[in-house]
């Protein structure tokens, strides 16, 4: 552990649990996973806090447990917004160069950025992030920096994601509640976007729906970087809920009969095949049809999908999203959901897979938010300081060798 | 939008949340570590205030009173030195031999120099100082024991008798009563070899003192009469020569135990003893168990003028081995 050694938490504050993972970060260029707690979440309804004192308690209990895993304390934590209330809007700003060759300067870069991102929001309305699309020059797609390239209109957008003040204060605060600061506010989708998506999927074009169990974060790439960010505030909790209406049983027996024998795509074709509820055969146990089961899971998961291509409306081509749907989060396990997702949206879908180094208990879908916070916090402390920094070559992907 | 179009306001960012939270707003969890930070910060600052304020005394100090800083412990003058020993050094050897200054400082003695002087008697095997405060510094000895003495010339003097210990170092012994050094058998047969002010050890020294420690524990009489011990042919046949005032010598093989060498000897003097007009000359008890070549200087039969040519030679043969314990 070197002096330059930094110590820090990724928290996820879901509906259903709270996971914190932390990682040492050495020099601000790589990361060693080094302690990981995970706890039920209480006081979260949709991804928004509702009971500030339940998610204390749940937060700080996960934080706990990761930082006596680590052996270390926190020193700031990269938390991971979701939420209903979110929103996002594009806006585009564009400049004429202003040097008389023509080439384009850092202020010309700095001012139309500035603009782009210079709109106001209605009152009780903040930034959660300005997403940046790529530059355009004379309507040409440039690189990351356009700078010393020659041209006459240099134009910029930014996607801009933001949410109610109150609920994001609320989440600043119940980790502010544990004494460490809040280093960096992330999107869920763009973490797990980040964590599941290799450069070359967001360069042709990914389309990343994380399923939790309140919310629905989805965010679309298309050359190279993130073209839209949603969230619909439903999720896998809805198909729980859906199954204890429709069959009139408690909410505990419905998630049972969800993970037992929910379906994102009704495979049964037999109306008499029936499942028991317990299995036990004890007092209380009853059985129920399997195509119940599977046409409410399924209409359930459809219309998730179905919502999240509204959403995305004409933003989402399928020609422009080569690389396909991945799916990730708790509920996108449930069988069927790549095919329904290709149903719907029309192009291939897959689950997402974690890279090699992550350790074999981390490797679940639950856990692509998390890791994608530490991830993603990473790239844009490496990105952001470039200009502050000593030149060095090419580091960051080389040096991004996340261990545990 | 156009460079023109002016943004009305700026749009606030999460950032723009104060992070700042009261500490009653906390979770018990927060608090403590809000706690554990404020004391740590205290410590630290405390911590290196004092150290600032110890480096300026110091500094202070070494500018107006450097003289201070060599006397870093306010140490009382030597009292008392306590002599502790298994041997027969006693404390006046100490005092003679440390030379302490008059109203020397605990602290300012080298005890390594002080040590090293004990040690340079060879009868010293170790020395241990310490200090103990406020006044008194504490010598722990072990003493060597001395098995056999010798007399030798060191340097340009006369010749002056030394001790052998088990462990072979010649030294000059002290403190030991007259009657104990003079018990003591004579070392011959050897070659010293100076070093330094004193000789290097002896070899062969440890076979002596089993042959004397079994001598002394079985048969003390016999050991009484030993005045000369001989290495002489140690090194080359394995015999350690004895010259005692009943017999002429006595030789010991150091191949076979002393144990039942002894035994025989003891029977062989017991049964030569009933005739006086035959003294013996000679006893090699290391030819065997089986055969002890026997020598008298008196030989039965023979003129007083004859004597010294014709040596009469017995066999005694064979020994029962019982019959030498019981006999011992």
């Amino acid at each position: 552990m070197s002096s330059k050694s930094r110590f820090i938490g990724a928290v996820e504050i879901g509906t259903s649990k709270v996971a914190v993972l932390i990682g040492e970060m050495v020099q601000g260029i790589s990361v060693h996973l080094i302690g990981f707690g995970e706890c039920q979440s209480h006081g979260v309804v949709k991804g928004t806090i509702t009971d500030f004192k339940a998610a204390s308690d749940a937060a700080h209990s996960a934080l706990l447990a990761a930082e006596h895993s680590a052996g270390v304390k926190t020193d700031e934590v990269y938390l991971a917004q979701t939420g209903g209330h979110l929103e996002g809007f594009y806006n585009q700003a564009s400049v004429s160069v202003s040097a008389a060759d023509n080439m384009v300067s850092q202020l010309d870069i700095d001012t139309v950025c500035r603009l782009a991102k210079a709109k106001a929001l209605p009152e009780g309305r903040m930034v959660v992030h300005h997403i940046r699309r790529p530059f355009q020059l004379d309507g040409r797609l440039v690189g990351s920096n356009p700078e010393h390239l020659v041209g006459q209109r240099l134009d910029v957008g930014y996607w801009t994601v933001h949410g109610n003040e109150g609920k994001i204060a609320d989440n600043i605060h119940v980790v502010r509640g544990f004494n460490v600061r809040v280093g960096d506010l992330i999107l869920s989708s763009l973490a797990s976007g980040t964590m599941l998506t290799s450069p070359q999927d967001r360069q042709h074009g990914a389309l990343v729906i994380d399923i939790g169990a309140g919310t629905t974060d989805f965010v679309l790439y298309r050359d190279g970087a993130p073209y839209m960010t949603g969230v619909v505030p439903v999720g896998g909790s809805h198909l729980t809920n859906d199954l204890a209406l429709g069959l009139r049983v408690t909410e505990g027996q419905a998630e049972k009969l969800k993970l037992r024998h929910g379906r994102a795509m009704i495979a049964t074709r037999d109306k008499s095949d029936k499942v028991w509820l317990n299995g036990d055969f004890a007092i209380g146990d009853r059985q129920f049809p399997r195509l119940a089961i599977e046409t409410i899971t399924s209409a359930r998961v459809w219309e998730i999908f179905e919502v999240v291509k509204k959403k995305l409306g004409p933003a989402f081509a399928p020609e422009r999203c080569a690389a396909g749907i991945v799916l990730t989060g708790g509920t996108a396990a449930l069988p069927g959901m790549t095919e329904a997702a290709s149903k719907v949206f029309g192009i291939q879908a897959h689950l997402g897979e974690m890279p090699g180094w992550v350790d074999e208990k981390l490797r679940d879908l639950g856990h692509s938010t998390v890791l994608g916070l530490l991830h993603y916090g990473l790239q844009t402390r490496a990105a952001q300081p470039q200009a502050r920094r000593p030149r060095s070559k090419g580091f960051i992907k080389k040096l991004f060798a996340v261990g545990t | 939008m156009s460079r023109s179009a002016a943004p009305s306001s700026t749009a606030r960012s999460w950032r723009d949340i104060p992070q700042e939270i009261a500490p009653r707003a906390m979770s018990p969890v927060g608090r403590r570590r809000s706690t554990f930070r404020t004391v740590r910060t205290v410590a630290t600052v405390v911590g290196v205030a004092a150290v600032a304020a110890g480096a300026f005394e110091v500094w202070r100090t070494w500018r107006d009173t450097p003289q201070l800083l060599a006397t870093p412990v306010d140490s009382q003058p030597v009292r008392t030195i306590s002599v502790q020993t298994d041997g027969v050094l006693d404390r006046s050897w100490v005092e003679r031999v440390i030379e302490l200054p008059e109203g020397v400082g605990l602290m300012e003695l080298d005890l390594y120099a002080l040590r090293a002087r004990l040690m340079s008697s060879g009868q010293v095997a170790s020395a241990v100082l310490t200090r103990e405060f406020p006044d008194t510094l504490r010598v722990v000895l072990a003493e060597r024991s001395p098995i056999v003495r010798l007399k030798a010339q060191l340097g340009g003097g006369e010749p002056r008798e030394f001790l052998v210990a088990r462990d072979g170092t010649v030294f000059i012994g002290e403190g030991y009563p007259t009657e104990m050094t003079e018990s003591l058998p004579w070392l011959g047969g050897i070659r010293l070899v100076r070093e330094g002010t004193g000789f290097l050890p002896l070899t062969g020294i440890d076979r002596v003192s089993d042959l004397l420690a079994t001598a002394l524990a079985h048969a003390p009489r016999q050991y009484a009469t030993w005045r000369i011990i001989s290495l002489n042919r140690l090194p080359t046949d394995g015999e350690i020569v004895v010259q005692s005032s009943e017999v002429g010598e006595i030789v010991f093989g150091t191949r076979e135990d002393f144990y039942p060498q002894i035994a025989r000897l003891d029977l062989i003097l017991e049964q030569t003893a009933a005739r006086p007009d035959q003294p013996l000359e000679r006893v090699n008890l290391a030819v065997g168990p089986s055969q002890v070549p026997v020598s008298f200087a008196n030989p039965r039969g023979l003129a007083a003028g004859e004597q010294s040519d014709a040596r009469a030679q017995s066999l005694f043969t064979p020994f029962n081995r019982s019959a030498q314990k019981r006999e011992l």
